[in-house]
């Protein structure tokens, strides 16, 4: 899993980090079970404050997205999200509109955004296989 | 004690004979926080830790540390403190190891094992005599004296200026991960520097200062959020005028514009798109975009010609 940060995004800086680490568990490229990297190191390597990973930790596991084992650090979770379905798709339908925006701006057509939507989950479903396989 | 402030500064003014070096300076870092003191070669930031420290004394105005008056209460807040300046000096005769062993007897705590994990981090050698360290070197030096100490407030002034980029990087790497990690709520930075661009993942919060004033202080993410670079392009050059409300037009030439928003990057959006561009973009600012755009004088109005 590598993590890279954009201060040019907007985005908080934790919420980066949580939103590229459910990114890297939705790809496959970090699995159930395999843990984080622990919180100084990882700061270390970002160069970022210690407090921010900590509080996208916190996030992340209030999320439901990694769990913390006392001693032992952090691990991915393995039951998938604890929310409700109609709750994550809430969640979801805010970014899909940045990007149904975005497209209009683009001026992409309705069937090419489908399309890519659909080459997208493809692709992601392919690097899931694969890292299965390896 | 913890319920006060790490810092607390209050229209602090400090002349220089008929020059203002500080002139009315308010800001106030929490604990735990990593604060970032930005401005300008000679734009007060030296003159302001001196006061914390008590090395100079306001003409008017009040500093606290951890609540405490430095002047009256010298001593507390220097247990309390460790500070690291831009130019360090040691004992000339004392080895690295003998300088380390010096410091460690004025402080109630010293964590030697930080201290010689730093030490090889570093590469120093203790045998070295402290004359013949470069630059660099006892700039590391100087942190491995502050860190060790475990103070609950660490001031940097100019720490990685005239440093070359790997000594930079292992600085940072060391305030993050040997000093905050120690207890990350009692430990608060406040570091002074121009170089922003590569504090800017550890800074929390910040104040910008210029002629001995506060121009502006805010949150990091925040100030990121707010401040937006908007870029757009169109299919021919733009006629009229564009009223853009307070942004300030960046650029423009033909067909394409950037503008900086502060705060009303929707409305500048809004309005551009209003125009139907063939591409939009927004772009945060990043701290060091910040400071020059908050020192920059306001150009004109975003009125198109």
């Amino acid at each position: 899993m590598r993590l890279q940060l954009n201060f040019k995004s907007g985005k908080p800086v934790y919420l980066q980090i949580v939103d590229q680490v459910r990114a890297a568990v939705a790809a496959g490229s970090i699995r159930a079970g395999e843990p984080l990297p622990s919180i100084r190191p990882l700061a270390e390597e970002l160069r970022v404050n210690r407090n921010t990973v900590a509080k996208a930790y916190t996030e992340l596991e209030s999320q439901g997205v990694i769990e913390t084992a006392a001693g032992k650090g952090c691990f991915v979770r393995n039951t998938g999200t604890p929310l409700k379905k109609k709750a994550c798709l809430t969640l979801l339908a805010e970014e899909v509109d940045q990007a149904v925006v975005q497209a209009h701006h683009l001026q992409v057509t309705r069937a090419e955004f489908l399309k890519l939507v659909e080459e997208r989950l493809d692709s992601f479903e392919e690097q899931r296989h694969r890292k299965v396989a390896t | 004690m913890t319920d006060h402030a790490a810092i607390h500064i209050d229209r602090l003014v400090r002349r220089y004979g008929h020059t203002d070096a500080v002139n009315g300076l308010t800001l106030e870092v929490k604990p735990g926080r990593c604060y970032g003191f930005f401005g300008r070669n000679g734009a007060g930031k030296t003159t302001t830790i001196k006061c914390l420290l008590n090395l100079l004394r306001p003409t008017s105005g009040t500093v606290r540390v951890f609540g405490l008056d430095p002047r009256k209460a010298e001593v507390a807040v220097k247990s309390r403190i460790a500070y690291v300046p831009d130019y360090v000096a040691f004992y000339p005769w004392m080895t690295v190891r003998q300088t380390l062993d010096y410091f460690a007897a004025f402080r109630a705590r010293w964590n030697r094992a930080t201290e010689s994990a730093l030490l090889d981090r570093f590469r120093l050698d203790p045998r070295q005599n402290t004359t013949h360290l470069s630059k660099g070197q006892r700039t590391q030096l100087a942190l491995i004296t502050a860190i060790c100490a475990e103070p609950e407030l660490l001031v940097l002034d100019e720490p990685t200026a005239g440093l070359d980029p790997i000594v930079r990087r292992e600085f940072i790497e060391a305030v993050i991960g040997a000093y905050q990690e120690g207890d990350p709520g009692r430990r608060t930075v406040f570091v002074s520097t121009h170089l922003i661009a590569e504090f800017e993942g550890l800074i929390d919060e910040f104040t910008i200062i210029e002629d001995g004033r506060a121009v502006l202080s805010s949150d990091a993410d925040r100030a990121r959020d707010r401040y937006q670079k908007v870029y757009a392009r169109f299919a021919a050059p733009l006629g009229g005028t564009l009223d853009l409300g307070a942004a300030r037009v960046l650029k423009q030439n033909g067909r394409e514009i950037e503008v900086l928003a502060e705060g009303d990057a929707e409305l500048v959006v809004e309005r551009l798109k209003a125009r139907s561009p063939e591409v939009v973009k927004t772009e945060s600012l990043t701290l060091e975009e910040i400071f020059v755009a908050a020192l920059q004088p306001a150009r004109g109005s975003a009125a198109l010609a």
